[in-house]
């Protein structure tokens, strides 16, 4: 394996901090200053993943998981530090991507894609592979809007996961819909991520998934680096720490 | 700034156009009386306006109905955009807080929607005028720029609305009385040319460019005259201003709008 870096994380600080809306009528009525709360989510994390790499970030709730995937995806702007990702495309699996409620699924697809960075050729090319993926039968020719949760997610893993990007961020994904998805998805996670050329980091908080994925274990406790390294090494520690 | 917009533009105007198409079928396919209403709804507006102002107001302007039609169809355009732009941002908050993509393509492709539906309305503008019998000049060609402007103009003030909208929670609330101020300055059922003193009447053609701009579509379509040649210029340049504005802003903040929702 090649020890070419695909994303590179230094000193990474996200805070939300005096970014509270303000309403018109609420400084009317209320003359003294609200104060501004800052909340430091994540404070100096700092780490590389090689290409071809696949970590996974384990911590308690609130830890700033999720920030720092969104982070990473673009989708939140570091307040310090730096996010490198050397020109790779990057695309963030979470539950439930945004779809435009009123389009059908068929549309949507094609939307997400677009949204992804891909050409509507490209996507209409694999359009087949994800219909057939999703298996949502009739419904894909029918507005969003009528899905149950569960096929809103498999319509969104299907997407994801067909439409293949450099790095993949996923964010306890790995259950979605019902068994017999849950099983598909898994597998294709599995074939997705052990490409060699596929960078992956997986937030997950089930040990055994991250056991038997991931290179190496991300611990993050109150937004710092608490352990990093080899799965083996750092889950019965983790594991040890939330009993 | 320019770099990176040129690149999002390119990456992202597909789907802008694509989004708008959507947007549309799904309209016209939720109920089939929908594409209707794109014409009934300036229609019938039409004649609520030809009512109070020829009934009440005793108006005498020449081809009244097709005069309100060109005002409300602009009128349509700027409202819709600039009003829906306040709340862009969170009602989009499924794609804004899961992919990247630059918050100015959400009013851009609103833009095109409510520019499509300005095109039809258009088409029954030049409907009227043949019913009305409007001679046609080669004056109407002055619409291309005037339109150009509009766009501008919408564009511009829509990026600077979504970015106040993020931040400010009852910015709705006041975007719509100003907007409501701004309709009845607009001259849209009246000849502000006709009805309003010195010096109210030049403050209001030449400081609102909605005014003037409707005013000088009117005179160029329905009346065989130029229109207002140096404003146009002149608030063409603030529109394109306004546009650099805006985008500037939200290049500026936008990652951080995800963090207020």
């Amino acid at each position: 394996m090649n020890q070419e870096i695909a994303i590179e994380v230094k000193d990474l600080h996200i805070s939300y901090k005096c970014l509270k809306s303000f309403s018109i009528k609420r400084s009317l009525l209320q003359m003294k200053k609200t104060q501004s709360t800052v909340f430091e989510a994540v404070r100096g994390v700092s780490f590389t993943v090689p290409k071809g790499e696949i970590l996974g970030i384990v911590g308690k709730n609130g830890s700033g998981k999720s920030t720092m995937l969104r982070a990473i995806a673009g989708i939140f702007s570091a307040d310090e530090g730096i996010i490198d990702l050397h020109g790779n495309s990057v695309s963030l699996l979470s539950i439930g991507v945004g779809f435009q409620r009123e389009l059908t699924g068929r549309e949507n697809i094609v939307l997400s894609g677009m949204l992804l960075g891909f050409t509507e050729e490209q996507v209409h090319e694999k359009m087949d592979e994800i219909i057939e993926f999703a298996n949502l039968g009739e419904f894909i020719d029918m507005p969003v809007k009528t899905y149950s949760s569960g096929m809103h997610s498999k319509l969104a893993f299907s997407i994801t996961a067909i439409l293949e990007a450099d790095i993949m961020l996923i964010d306890e994904v790995l259950s979605v819909g019902d068994t017999r998805f849950k099983k598909k998805s898994y597998n294709k996670m599995k074939e997705l991520i052990s490409n060699k050329d596929r960078t992956v980091i997986i937030v997950s908080h089930v040990s055994e998934t991250l056991q038997e994925l991931c290179t190496n274990v991300l611990w993050l406790h109150d937004g710092q680096v608490k352990m990093i390294g080899a799965p083996e090494d750092v889950l019965p520690v983790y594991e040890e720490f939330m009993s | 700034m320019w770099q990176r917009f040129k690149k999002d533009f390119n990456r992202f105007f597909s789907y802008a156009v694509f989004s708008a198409r959507s947007d549309l079928k799904a309209e016209v396919a939720s109920s089939y009386l929908n594409w209707l209403w794109w014409i009934l709804d300036p229609l019938l507006f039409m004649l609520v306006y030809t009512f109070i102002a020829v009934i009440v107001f005793k108006s005498k302007i020449q081809y009244f109905p097709v005069f309100v039609f060109v005002g409300l169809t602009l009128w349509n355009f700027f409202n819709r955009t600039v009003l829906s732009s306040v709340k862009m941002v969170r009602n989009n908050s499924a794609i804004v807080s899961k992919v990247y993509i630059p918050k100015y393509i959400l009013v851009l492709q609103k833009l095109m929607v409510n520019g499509f539906k300005m095109l039809i309305s258009f088409v029954l503008v030049f409907v009227m005028m043949l019913i009305y019998r409007v001679p046609l000049s080669p004056k109407i060609l002055y619409i291309i720029p005037i339109l150009f402007v509009m766009v501008c103009l919408t564009f511009g003030l829509g990026c600077i609305v979504l970015h106040f909208g993020v931040f400010i929670d009852d910015l709705y609330n006041v975007t719509q009385v100003l907007l409501r101020l701004v309709f009845y300055m607009s001259g849209i059922f009246y000849s502000i040319g006709d009805r309003v003193e010195e010096p109210y009447k030049s403050i209001l053609l030449k400081c609102n460019p909605v005014s003037m701009l409707i005013e000088s579509a009117r005179m160029s379509m329905l009346y065989d005259l130029t229109p207002y040649r140096k404003m146009i210029v002149l608030w063409g340049i603030v529109a394109v201003a306004l546009v650099i504005v805006g985008i500037r802003t939200i290049y500026k903040y936008e990652n951080s709008y995800v963090k207020v929702m």
